[in-house]
């Protein structure tokens, strides 16, 4: 009976599967190491024009957290050709927006602009790239700037706050354990000198890869390219920091006290990233487990734990499969005022032994299946998200061109693929939890 | 071959302007606006389904029954209990939403071209077969009292109540569409069925739909599916007094942060107003234009005190707010807070010069496109577009609207609306520093 049902669904499964429509990526690489990744699309006059940087928090030494995402900020802030906060002011000028985004594994630059105007961009992003001013006035008013952004996304957000607590005793090798924004106590240390040598070690056409979105032609791009970023003189790559965090021995707990209406619970376990083509059914199945858990409206976290027990009034679930190295999955659930910590997490541990034990209904997990893709055909609408997942895919080393390769693995996943993954890596033994326990204070 | 096509013009003619995609237009026999822009690069269909009930229609101290309403009418219908429901959805990929702003409560629908049938099934049964369940609204209530105590520990959520209230009293835009659990907890499962019989009509409501389909593909798909939907709403959207402005008014809330949240809120222009286009071009040199405006200048660049400053208006049937918030150390909030009322009041003086007028208007030309690429923003703006009445053409004469824009109307405007005594003032943060 069940293996008949089984089957109904892949059949089901293969009949309903859409098309997804990403246009063909057409690649150049330049002999200083600067690659170029173009997705043509001429559906409006719009051009979505990202930089990505192989560097970001991971890259830092001990004492200087937050210096990659403090260098983000500082590359608006002048270069030989353009005085601080001109290049937003020019970008602007053309109808553009542009902005940054720093993460563990990369940092990002990009603009949308009208299409007729991404040569200039280019141009631009070159020249701040190889003669960015540094100027120790401009940093003094920027660590300032970061700080409140500090204060108001992590010190004055009680859960961010404890999310921050929980990576750092999750995690003891991992650079993911450190915020991205630094620590406070590290940010009042850091000096101009330690941005220049940042900028000096990292910021090298090896690390740099172009990805453009829009209305534009391939070829002409890869001229301007190559006359601007190609003409950059190559410089030696700094190997990544990547250390192999170990095996947790136990489980682990912290509570964080803060000022906080109600308390909110996290579970989280270091669980592998995809690496193609060696483990591309595991990580598929530890996807398609956290959409089973968070994803879509049959999510069984708010279905069974708040609907069914009451046990929490929101969930959630997330993991990573493109991060480098390991990602830190977690879940967390949100309780209301008469609900209880311990009840949350002896409700979530049942339901992934569940998991563990039993496989997925054949409905179910199509239905996982076909959410994750039709996202993907969903993503196709933005210029942002399409650049982004390029990026972000070239960056970490996974490579753009294994883009269809992820989608063909979570067509692959079978429900006793699911509960191997969750078997594995989703253990009670293997996690450390964090309470966020409110802190009454008038 | 459509695409080939529309690839090759665009190709021949690159100096032409980029032609706004026209907005197709069709009645139902019940009344519901139907607007679409066809948009076929992508193999999906988004679209939102807006109709005149939103939180200005909570009854008296309950705010938060048109949020609970819009959550009853996707949780489950009366065919299918919401375990079965969210699997019916989840089998197709159908991707139902509900949203409420003061004015609309509006149901959306993002799906598969390939499963554009089932999706609007689905939409249908929202829609016209809510179930009304006990059970599921107790829960569904509980939960929400929960979540809007939660959303206590965000300052901007404290800001915006309290700015609501002090702006608008008790005007019906003078809550948050999300409650609190106060008023949540005041509400009845008749509060809703009230609010739905009323309201939930399809004379004047519209639905605005972007994506891979023909105006006469979606009629047919429609017309089965909404037949039985029939009425016209107690209240139209225009129905409702202008708020009395509220002016140099102050409130400061206690909050345990380390920053201290200043927010400046007044009156600002309604949906409709004659000059909106000068007043949106205002706001975007004042703090609405990013990294570009006058506030982000002065506070950020300047001093460094923040990391995000910015301003906006809220135009809707009649008055909403217009608002600047900061966030910066408590100790400086008094000097942050200070800035502000300067830039304010030297706007307000006149002094804003052509070329600041001219980048303005460069920037919001040429970033028009970008308001639209997506089905999403598309959905939006004829959503928009539909429900406060503008003409069809809106889009296509927006770039125009905005380079007629001169400077006196501009300085006029910010006579008119910037200066820094008609501003109330909220701050949220610690004690010692407000």
């Amino acid at each position: 009976m069940h293996k008949h049902r089984w089957w109904l669904g892949l059949i089901a499964f293969a009949l309903l599967s859409p098309r997804v429509e990403a246009a063909p990526l057409q690649q150049a690489r330049f002999p200083n190491g600067v690659k170029l990744v173009v997705e043509e699309d001429h559906s409006a006059p719009v051009a979505m024009v990202q930089i990505w940087l192989k560097v970001g928090g991971r890259d830092e030494v001990p004492g200087k957290t937050g210096l990659a995402h403090v260098f983000e900020h500082m590359m608006f802030k002048g270069s030989r050709r353009l005085a601080a906060g001109e290049f937003s002011k020019r970008i602007a000028a053309m109808g553009g927006t542009d902005n940054a985004f720093t993460s563990h594994d990369f940092t990002a630059y990009f603009e949308t602009v009208p299409a007729d105007h991404v040569d200039e961009v280019l141009d631009m992003e070159a020249e701040r790239f190889a003669h960015l001013k540094l100027d120790a006035r401009e940093f003094a008013k920027e660590i300032r700037v970061i700080m409140e952004e500090r204060r108001m996304r992590t010190e004055d957000d009680p859960n961010s706050h404890m999310f921050e607590e929980l990576s750092a005793a999750a995690l003891r090798l991992h650079p993911y354990r450190n915020p991205v924004i630094g620590w406070m106590q590290d940010l009042k240390r850091l000096t101009i000198e330690d941005v220049r040598a940042f900028y000096r070690r990292h910021y090298v056409p090896g690390n740099v890869i172009v990805v453009v979105v829009g209305d534009v032609d391939f070829a002409h791009v890869r001229r301007v390219v190559k006359r601007t970023f190609g003409r950059l003189k190559a410089r030696s790559v700094p190997p990544r920091f990547n250390p192999v965090e170990p095996e947790p021995l136990g489980p682990k707990r912290i509570e964080v006290h803060l000022p906080a209406q109600l308390p909110t619970v996290i579970m989280s376990m270091p669980v592998p990233v995809w690496r193609p083509g060696e483990n591309d059914r595991e990580a598929a199945a530890l996807a398609v487990a956290t959409q089973l858990l968070a994803g879509g409206y049959s999510a069984r976290l708010q279905r069974e734990l708040v609907d069914r027990q009451r046990l929490a009034f929101a969930t959630a679930a997330g993991y990573d499969p493109f991060g480098m190295g390991i990602d830190l999955w977690y879940a967390y659930g949100m309780l209301g005022p008469k609900q209880k910590v311990a009840d949350f997490e002896r409700g979530f541990w049942r339901l992934m032994a569940d998991m563990a034990r039993n496989p997925v209904a054949a409905d179910a997990l199509a239905a996982a299946k076909r959410n994750m893709i039709a996202s993907e055909v969903f993503a196709q609408d933005s210029l942002y998200l399409r650049a982004k997942e390029i990026g972000r895919m070239e960056v970490v080393g996974i490579g753009a061109r294994h883009r269809d390769d992820w989608l063909a693995a979570i067509r692959q996943v079978t429900a006793d693929d699911v509960r191997r993954a969750v078997g594995r890596w989703l253990r009670p033994e293997r996690a450390t939890t964090g309470v966020l326990v409110p802190e009454v204070k008038q | 071959m459509k695409r080939w096509w529309v690839f090759a013009w665009l190709m021949c003619a690159p100096a032409l302007a980029w032609a706004v995609p026209p907005i197709q237009e069709a009645r139902l026999d019940n009344g519901l606006r139907v607007l679409l822009m066809e948009a076929h690069q992508v193999p999906m269909v988004a679209m939102q389904l807006n109709v005149a009930a939103g939180s200005r229609f909570d009854p008296a101290g309950r705010a938060g029954c048109a949020s609970l309403l819009a959550a009853m009418l996707t949780d489950h219908t009366a065919r299918h209990t919401h375990e079965q429901w969210n699997r019916l959805l989840d089998k197709d990929a159908i991707k139902l939403g509900a949203d409420v702003d003061v004015d609309r409560l509006s149901l959306s629908l993002t799906v598969l071209r390939e499963a554009l049938a089932p999706g609007l099934d689905a939409l249908g049964e929202a829609l016209l077969q809510p179930g009304w369940r006990k059970s599921r609204f107790a829960q569904l209530r509980q939960d929400a009292v929960a979540a809007a105590q939660k959303a206590l520990e965000e300052p901007g959520v404290v800001a915006s109540q309290e700015g609501r209230a002090l702006l608008f009293g008790a005007h019906p835009y003078g809550h948050r569409p999300a409650g609190t659990p106060e008023t949540l907890k005041r509400i009845r499962l008749r509060d809703l069925r009230t609010l739905y019989a009323r309201q939930v009509r399809p004379r004047d409501a519209v639905l605005a739909v972007s994506g891979d389909i023909t105006m006469d593909e979606l009629l047919s798909l429609l017309k089965p599916r909404l037949a039985s939907w029939q009425g016209a709403p107690t209240r139209g959207i225009f129905d409702l007094a202008s708020p009395q402005p509220a002016q140099g008014k102050r409130k400061d809330i206690a909050m345990p942060t380390s920053q201290t949240l200043v927010q400046f809120i007044r009156l600002g222009p309604a949906r409709n107003a004659r000059d909106f286009f000068p007043i949106f071009v205002l706001n975007h040199i004042l703090g609405g234009g990013g990294f570009a405006s006058r506030l982000m200048d002065e506070v950020r660049e300047k001093r460094g005190l923040v990391y995000g400053i910015y301003s906006y208006f809220v135009p809707r049937a009649v008055s909403g707010p217009f608002v600047i918030m900061l966030q910066t150390r408590a100790d400086q909030a008094e000097e942050a807070s200070r800035i502000v009322r300067r830039v304010l009041a030297d706007m307000a003086a006149g002094h804003i010069s052509e070329r600041a007028l001219s980048a303005a208007k460069a920037n919001l030309v040429g970033g028009f496109a970008q308001r639209m690429d997506s089905n999403r923003e598309r959905v939006g703006l004829m959503s928009m577009i539909g429900m406060y009445d503008l003409p069809l053409d809106y889009l296509q004469q927006w770039t125009e609207h905005v380079r007629q824009v001169r400077l006196r109307d501009v300085r006029a405007e910010a006579r008119h609306w910037l200066e820094p005594k008609a501003w109330n003032e909220v701050r949220v943060g610690p004690p010692a520093h407000r």
